[in-house]
C-alpha cells in the first residue's frame, strides 16, 4: 500500500446517520475505508452493522451524513447503482438463483451478447460467459469445469466463490461480504477464507462484517466495533486476538470510551 | 441410462403413448386425424407457451381462456359490423395484451398476487365476453381473409402450423438467447437476488403477463378464424389443457423449469391422448379425469415453481 492510498480512503463516511422514524439505528458515523486493506465490522446483534451495509451498499439511504467515493461524493440510488460505482455487496442468502447455472449466476444482470447476422441483432454470448466466469473462478483458484452446472449443486463455498466472480465481473473495487462463512462448515470456511485472502492479494478492498472472531483475526488488518448504533472502536488487529475481540464487543462502553 | 429417465421419462411416456394409438386405435395414424392432432396442438400450444412464459416469471395467469374468449368476442365484433379483416385481428390482440396489462399492473403496482388478479381479470373478461355478445356467438359468413389465418396453407403447410412454430421458435429465442429472456428467468427464479443484481424486476413481471395475454388473444384469432365463430366461452376448454401441457412440459428436457420444449411436445401429447382415448372409444369424461392425474403428478414430479407461484399469497 503505498503513503497516498493510505491517507486518501477509497470509500469515506463522514457523520453517518439513519433513523427509521423514531428509531436511530445509527449515528455520527465516521469511517474511513482505505484500499486494498480488509476491515471487520463487529457487533453485537442490533449494533447497526445491518443498517451500515445496507448504506454502503445503496440499499438504503442515510438521514445524514456523507459518501465519498475515491474522494467524490456520491449517493447510491440502489444496490445496482452502487455496483456500476464499484462497490459490490454479497448477500449471504439472497446473492444467487439455486437453480440457475453458474454463468447466469456470475453474469446476472450484465449478460454478455454478441450481433448475430445484424449488428442490432444480439443474443447471449453463452460461450464467452462460461469461458469468464471459468476465468474469474479460476483467479479465485476454485475449478470447475461445467459452467452450465446449477448453483444448487455446489458446495458452500463453491457458491460464495460464484457470488464473489460476480462482483469481479462487475470489477468491484470495493466488497462487502456479509457474514460470508455463516452456515458453513470448518472445511467450506477455510474455502471463503481463501477467497477473501485471493480478493486482498488482488487489491481489491474488502469489508467483512462477521461474527465469526477468528475470521476476523484471520484476515482483517483493521476492526471496526459497533453498539447501539454508534463507532465505539477504530482499531488495528494487531495482536488481539479472538477473545480480546469478544470481549470489546461486550465490555461496558464507558469502560471503552 | 437412470439420468435419461429421469430427464426424459415423461417424453419418452409420450411418445410410447404415441406408439401405442398408432398400434391400436382405430384410424388414429390416418393423415386426415394426425393433420387435425397437429391443428388443434397449435391452438393448445399457443396458448400453453403463453401461461409458460408467465411462470417464468413464477405468475400464474389463470386468465388466459377467459381473455382467449374475450379476444375472440371482439374479433367477431368487428367482423360482424363489417370492418376489414386486420382491424379485427388488431382488436383482439389490443384485448390480450390490454388484459395481460392489467394483470402485470395488479401484480407489480396493487401488489395483489397474481392467482387473485388474474382469476379477478377472468371473471370481468367472462362478463364483457357475454355482454358484448348479449350471451349467443358470433356466426355467419366470415370473409375468407379472416378464416385463411387458420384454414388456408402456406408453402405445402397449413398456417396453423406456421403459427405453431412462429411461436415456439419466438418464445424459444426470447427465453434462451436474449437478455430480456435471461432477466426473465433470473426474476423468476429469484426475484430478489435479480432485483440485488440490477434487473428490472417488476418490468419483467409485466412483461411476463403481457405476452401470456398477447399468446392467448393470438389463439382466439386463430380459434376463431378455424371456426368461423367466436363465443364467450369458446377458450374454456382449453384451459385445463393449456395448464396441463405446462406443467406436463416441466417434468421434461429442463426438470422443473417452465420450458419452451417440454410445453409444445407435452400439447402434442395431450391432444394425441384426447383424440386416441375417443378413437378407442372411451368415454368423454375419462379425458377430463386424465387430465386431473396427469395435473397433479406433473406437479408432484417436479414444479416447485408453480408452488412458489401459488403459495405467496
Amino acid at each position: 500500500m503505498t503513503d497516498k492510498a493510505a491517507s486518501e480512503p477509497i470509500f469515506a463516511m463522514r457523520s453517518i446517520g439513519k433513523n427509521y422514524g423514531a428509531v436511530q439505528a445509527l449515528s455520527g458515523i465516521d469511517l474511513d475505508v482505505h484500499a486494498g486493506e480488509v476491515l471487520a465490522i463487529c457487533g453485537d446483534n442490533g449494533a447497526g452493522k445491518s443498517t451500515l451495509i445496507k448504506i454502503m451498499s445503496g440499499a438504503e439511504a442515510p438521514t445524514a451524513g456523507t459518501i465519498r467515493l475515491r474522494g467524490r461524493e456520491v449517493h447510491f440510488r440502489s444496490p445496482h447503482d452502487a455496483l456500476e460505482q464499484g462497490v459490490a455487496t454479497i448477500y449471504q442468502e439472497l446473492a444467487l438463483a439455486p437453480r440457475l447455472s453458474i454463468a447466469a449466476n456470475v453474469f446476472m444482470g450484465a449478460e454478455l451478447t454478441r450481433p448475430l447476422v445484424l449488428p442490432f441483432l444480439r443474443v447471449l454470448d453463452k460461450a464467452r460467459m462460461a469461458d469468464e466466469a471459468r476465468g474469474y473462478l479460476r483467479r479465485l483458484s476454485v475449478q470447475i469445469e461445467d459452467m452450465t452446472r446449477p448453483v444448487e449443486r455446489l458446495s458452500g463455498g463453491q457458491r460464495q466463490a460464484v457470488a464473489i466472480s460476480r462482483a469481479l465481473r462487475w470489477n468491484a473495487e470495493v466488497i462487502i461480504m456479509d457474514e460470508p462463512t455463516a452456515a458453513l462448515g470448518v472445511k467450506e470456511t477455510a474455502q471463503v477464507l481463501d477467497l477473501v485472502r485471493h480478493l486482498k492479494a488482488e487489491g481489491r478492498t474488502v469489508l467483512l462484517i462477521s461474527h465469526n472472531m477468528r475470521d476476523v483475526v484471520a484476515l482483517a488488518s483493521r476492526v471496526v466495533i459497533l453498539r447501539s448504533g454508534r463507532k465505539l472502536h477504530d482499531l488495528p488487529i494487531g495482536d488481539l486476538s479472538p477473545d480480546d475481540l469478544s470481549h470489546l464487543i461486550m465490555s461496558a462502553p464507558a469502560l471503552a470510551a | 441410462m437412470r439420468t435419461l429417465v429421469e430427464r426424459h421419462g415423461t417424453a419418452l411416456a409420450g411418445l410410447a403413448l404415441i406408439g401405442f394409438f398408432v398400434a391400436f386405435a382405430p384410424n388414429f395414424a390416418s393423415p386426415g386425424n394426425l393433420l387435425n392432432i397437429a391443428k388443434d396442438t397449435s391452438f393448445l400450444a399457443i396458448l400453453a407457451l403463453g401461461f409458460a412464459l408467465a411462470l417464468t416469471i413464477a405468475e400464474l395467469d389463470l386468465s388466459i381462456a377467459e381473455v382467449a374468449s374475450l379476444a375472440a368476442v371482439a374479433a367477431g365484433w368487428f367482423i360482424q359490423a363489417g370492418y376489414d379483416p386486420a382491424i379485427a385481428v388488431l382488436a383482439a390482440l389490443a384485448v390480450g395484451a390490454g388484459l395481460g396489462a392489467f394483470n402485470g399492473f395488479g401484480v407489480t403496482v396493487l401488489k395483489v398476487p397474481s392467482l387473485i388478479v388474474t382469476l379477478g381479470t377472468a371473471a370481468i373478461a367472462k362478463g364483457l365476453a357475454f355482454m358484448i355478445t348479449q350471451g349467443v356467438a358470433f356466426v355467419g359468413r366470415w370473409p375468407t381473409g379472416f378464416t385463411g389465418l387458420a384454414r388456408g396453407t402456406t408453402l405445402g403447410l397449413p398456417n396453423l402450423i406456421w403459427f405453431l412454430l412462429a411461436a415456439t421458435g419466438i418464445s424459444y429465442v426470447l427465453l434462451k438467447w436474449t437478455r430480456t429472456g435471461a432477466h426473465m428467468a433470473a426474476t423468476g427464479e429469484a426475484d430478489e437476488a435479480a432485483r440485488l443484481a440490477g434487473i428490472a424486476t417488476m418490468r419483467m413481471k409485466r412483461l411476463g403477463l403481457l405476452l401470456a395475454g398477447v399468446f392467448a388473444s393470438i389463439t382466439a384469432v386463430l380459434l376463431a378464424a378455424s371456426l368461423s365463430s367466436a363465443a364467450p366461452n369458446m377458450a374454456g376448454d382449453y384451459f385445463l389443457y393449456a395448464i396441463a401441457a405446462v406443467l406436463l412440459g416441466m417434468t421434461m428436457f429442463e426438470p422443473g423449469k417452465p420450458n419452451v420444449a417440454g410445453t409444445v411436445f407435452a400439447a402434442l401429447v395431450l391432444k394425441v391422448l384426447g383424440n386416441g382415448l375417443v378413437l378407442m372409444g372411451a368415454a368423454y369424461y375419462v379425458q377430463d379425469i386424465v387430465l386431473g392425474i396427469i395435473i397433479i403428478g406433473s406437479v408432484a414430479f417436479s414444479a416447485s415453481v408453480v408452488r412458489k407461484a401459488a403459495f405467496k399469497v
